[in-house]
């Protein structure tokens, strides 16, 4: 994704004052931030507000960054991965796996995610395309605990290495590895549950 | 995850294989372990199944967009938060420069981050509110725009608005009746607590305590017991019967 170099380069602009270079940083990276954000924190107005913490501990604390310790996409996902544990911690929203039958919203009538599947006949590979879908393993992935969601959303939506992965969370290779897999099957079971009782 | 040896493999190996087989790394005999380790353990087969599941179903997720205000919002929160340093950058002289747009990058040097802060919305929110709140305030205190712009702001007219002021609230306050209340039920809970006064000794024969005398007493007045011979100062004469005698009775005291 980026040229270490050419990146490293435009970190010393920015802590030289060159205002220039900081808006190409928050164009380059505010997308990447906003999904990691906005999939683990379940909202988009949530993960605007993150996304814009993220930025403003980002543009204090830039001149720390070494480039010679990591790329500079490692270092921007720690910080958000940090700052997204904060916030959970502080919303005390961390729970393990719930029951797929309860409610996704804390609104009483809100409807469970099994009856927010809308098609009953269609198989997997066709409903994944639809926005309907989207939403729903979206809500699936966030009743994962907080450990298993972040792993599984930096490799399979950020497309991070395990080495990457290992230095963002500080586990090692083979932690982040069988949190991975443990993700995904714990996402695979919620979601072939909802079907299971649908049909 | 099942503790047992399937196929030359063992369950544990399975586990840390199971990403790279997914992601297509693994090959040669270490693949063929791996396949027919999951083909013939009840626990591994199934949660190959669910992980390779669960891997497709997160692919299928799109990256969403996101809101188009939001890169607005991050330079005017991060330039607002920490602008020295872009500040020196403007501040420092360049050539080929007039007064006037140096004035002007200064002064939007220095406004800048204000105006970022203006900006936003929840200070706009806040800025209403507590513009609402004041005049409803002034509104119930009952005053009117119209009288502010008749206050003297000379000294000696603050001085005589504060101090005519104080002399209301003292007044008003003197004479709210629950003061007066609070104040003779005070005044009446003394008297009853404090001891009652012994009876005044008899008093001694004392000829240094004066204190029950009236003050004319505690006087001595030398001038009205004696009459005093002053002779008048004369230059000597021939005899001491020319001397003339005066006799001065005099009501001044000698002290």
């Amino acid at each position: 994704m980026e040229d270490v170099q050419v990146v490293a380069m435009l970190v010393r602009r920015c802590i030289a004052g060159d205002a220039a270079a900081w808006e190409e940083i928050v164009q380059n990276y505010n997308r990447r931030i906003y999904n990691i954000c906005y999939r683990f924190a379940g909202s988009g107005d949530d993960a605007e507000d993150l996304t814009q913490e993220v930025f403003i501990k980002m543009y204090r604390t830039l001149s720390s960054y070494d480039h010679t310790k990591g790329a500079f996409v490692t270092w921007v996902t720690t910080i958000t991965r940090n700052l997204l544990v904060d916030h959970f911690r502080k919303g005390k929203q961390d729970r393990m796996t719930d029951s797929i039958d309860t409610a996704a919203s804390e609104h009483e009538d809100a409807q469970p995610l099994s009856e927010q599947i809308p098609d009953q006949s269609a198989p997997p590979d066709a409903h994944i395309r639809s926005r309907e879908v989207s939403e729903t393993v979206h809500s699936a992935l966030a009743k994962l605990s907080p450990e298993l969601r972040e792993a599984v959303i930096l490799r399979d939506l950020q497309d991070m290495d395990y080495r990457e992965i290992a230095t963002a969370l500080r586990v090692p290779e083979g932690t982040v590895k069988s949190r991975i897999n443990r993700g995904r099957a714990e996402l695979a079971r919620l979601l072939q549950r909802t079907y299971r009782q649908v049909m | 995850m099942s503790d047992q040896t399937s196929n030359g493999m063992h369950c544990n190996e399975f586990d840390l294989l199971l990403s790279d087989a997914l992601d297509g790394v693994l090959t040669g005999a270490q693949l063929d372990r791996f396949q027919a380790h999951t083909r013939g353990c009840k626990a591994c087969g199934p949660l190959f199944a669910e992980v390779e599941a669960g891997r497709n179903w997160l692919k299928g997720l799109t990256e969403v967009e996101p809101p188009a205000s939001l890169v607005t919002n991050i330079l005017a929160s991060t330039t607002g938060v920490d602008t020295q340093r872009l500040r020196t950058v403007e501040r420092a002289p360049q050539p080929g420069i007039t007064w006037l747009e140096r004035v002007q990058a200064s002064v939007s040097g220095f406004m800048e981050p204000i105006w970022a802060t203006v900006r936003q919305p929840r200070f706009a929110m806040s800025f209403g509110m507590a513009f609402f709140a004041l005049s409803v305030g002034l509104t119930v205190a009952g005053v009117k725009p119209a009288d502010l712009t008749k206050i003297s702001l000379r000294p000696a007219a603050i001085r005589r608005t504060y101090y005519s002021t104080r002399a209301q609230v003292v007044h008003r306050y003197e004479n709210i009746r629950f003061v007066y209340e609070v104040e003779s039920r005070v005044r009446e809970i003394k008297r009853n607590i404090t001891p009652a006064e012994p009876a005044p000794a008899k008093p001694k024969d004392n000829k240094n305590d004066t204190t029950q005398q009236p003050e004319q007493k505690q006087e001595r007045n030398y001038s009205q017991t004696d009459s005093h011979l002053i002779l008048a100062s004369a230059p000597l004469g021939p005899s001491v019967n020319d001397l003339p005698v005066v006799s001065v009775t005099t009501d001044r005291r000698f002290v």
